[in-house]
């Protein structure tokens, strides 16, 4: 048999999930009705009356970055419960490709899913709680692009972990929530700086620390993941 | 079991039998009563101890998860969870002394800095590592899924720490745990004492929740065996 490369076996991973995707929808339509729901939650709970008081730019990172948080979570969880489902995590582990190429195509449709996942999440969450991003666009999606990154680098390493002993969203959230703390500190203070009409420069560190993490679980994953699909 | 391994274990017991008592004497009899904060500061002899042990217990079981990884022998595994479970003794100490000290000190129960939150993200993802065991259809399974969490955990309380210590940059050093030389010299010797009782317990516990670990793998092998 021919010898797939790490590249393609990787893009036809990615490829397999995305078309899955693209004919079910199964994740990314529960992944945005689960965050608009916390969008509006969050704006029934605190951005009501007493939230009045709190300047917009000082609330919305943070509830932006826990809608994120949240629905990563609920995202890759299902996208993990479809391979469980038909038991076909063993069958690309049996597939003749380099297991890290598995982890990296999963990673990529994960983040690709993500991505259009804050496509929808950014502008709702900035027109419900009436925030103000001065034009700052592209920054704000190079802030994302980097912080989803590093979520969806230790999220996809979790999300086979959990799935491998058949538990979903629960255990899912324990695990990558906490150890995401570095991330969403990254992403709010960002974030935050963004709204508040600040350059980037000024959060430089914040961003090298989200390029440091996503690089460095990214690694971490790339080693071990053969060990997570092993029979 | 051999008998030099017994007889350590006989020695480990015997010393943390007389250095507890000592590290009581030494925290509450020696070192004299902290003159701002009063008798609360005591606690310090025994929460900074066990936070020394918390973090020795994460180097053993990062260094036992990537032996095991690389070698497969249950051995190593039974010792990863030996120190996942006293880690998680040592952490919980170490989170229930903190708040009971810094409400006096301090005027809160928690607040943001860099060591209160590593260490609380180090207990729930022990915890999570723990379950991840539990929940696993078999022990290799188990076991190679948990290494894969421990490796990644010792990788990111030490993120954590560093980026906390980030957020609050504006934060002033409260509490140098580092700066032994201010301390009183009679405070200094209670410090050690307790920080010797307290290493040889958590030698200790390990030690004996590796045994018991070991014993459970054999009997569960041979349970497998008899069923074949």
């Amino acid at each position: 048999m021919k010898r797939v490369g790490f590249v393609r076996a990787a893009w036809l991973v990615a490829r397999k999930d995305l078309q899955l995707e693209w004919r079910t929808f199964d994740v990314l339509s529960s992944s945005v009705v689960f965050s608009v729901v916390v969008l509006l939650v969050f704006q029934f709970a605190i951005g009501g009356g007493a939230a009045r008081q709190i300047a917009s730019e000082a609330l919305v990172p943070g509830v932006l970055w826990l809608a994120i948080g949240f629905s990563s979570v609920v995202g890759i969880a299902r996208s993990m419960d479809a391979e469980r489902r038909g038991d076909t995590l063993g069958g690309l582990f049996r597939a003749p490709i380099d297991r890290g190429a598995i982890y990296v195509g999963k990673l990529l449709a994960n983040a690709i899913k993500l991505a259009l996942l804050e496509v929808i999440l950014v502008p709702l969450a900035i027109v419900l709680f009436n925030a103000d991003l001065g034009g700052a666009w592209i920054e704000l999606i190079f802030v994302l692009a980097l912080c989803s990154f590093g979520l969806c680098a230790l999220g996809t390493l979790f999300g086979a972990i959990v799935s491998r002993v058949g538990r979903g969203e629960a255990l899912l959230s324990t695990l990558l929530l906490p150890a995401a703390t570095p991330l969403l500190l990254a992403g709010v203070t960002a974030t935050g700086a963004l709204f508040r009409g600040d350059t980037l420069a000024s959060v430089g560190r914040w961003l090298g620390l989200a390029a440091g993490f996503g690089l460095l679980f990214f690694f971490v994953a790339l080693a071990t993941f053969e060990f997570v699909l092993e029979e | 079991m051999d008998r030099t391994a017994s007889r350590l274990d006989g020695l480990l017991l015997v010393s943390t039998i007389v250095a507890i008592p000592a590290a009581l004497w030494a925290a509450f009899l020696h070192a004299p009563t902290e003159q701002t904060m009063g008798a609360v500061q005591r606690i310090f002899y025994f929460h900074v101890p066990a936070a020394v042990m918390a973090y020795l217990s994460v180097a053993v079981l990062l260094g036992s998860s990537i032996v095991y990884l690389s070698k497969r022998d249950l051995a190593w595994d039974d010792l990863s969870r030996a120190a996942t479970e006293v880690c998680l003794l040592f952490c919980t100490l170490v989170l229930i002394t903190g708040p009971i000290w810094a409400k006096p000190a301090w005027g809160t129960w928690w607040t943001w800095e860099a060591r209160l939150i590593s260490t609380l993200v180090l207990e729930i993802l022990l915890i999570a590592a723990l379950m991840v065991r539990r929940y696993a259809d078999n022990r290799d399974l188990g076991a190679r899924l948990a290494a894969v969490l421990a490796i990644t955990i010792a990788a990111d309380v030490y993120v954590v720490h560093k980026a906390v210590e980030w957020w609050r940059g504006m934060h002033p050093e409260v509490f140098k745990a580092g700066q032994g030389n201010s301390l009183e010299p009679k405070m200094l010797t209670a410090l050690y004492v307790c920080m010797a009782a307290m290493t040889v317990l958590c030698i200790l516990l390990i030690r004996l929740r590796y045994r018991t670990a070991r014993i459970e793998t054999r009997t569960e092998a041979l349970r497998l065996k008899q069923l074949d």
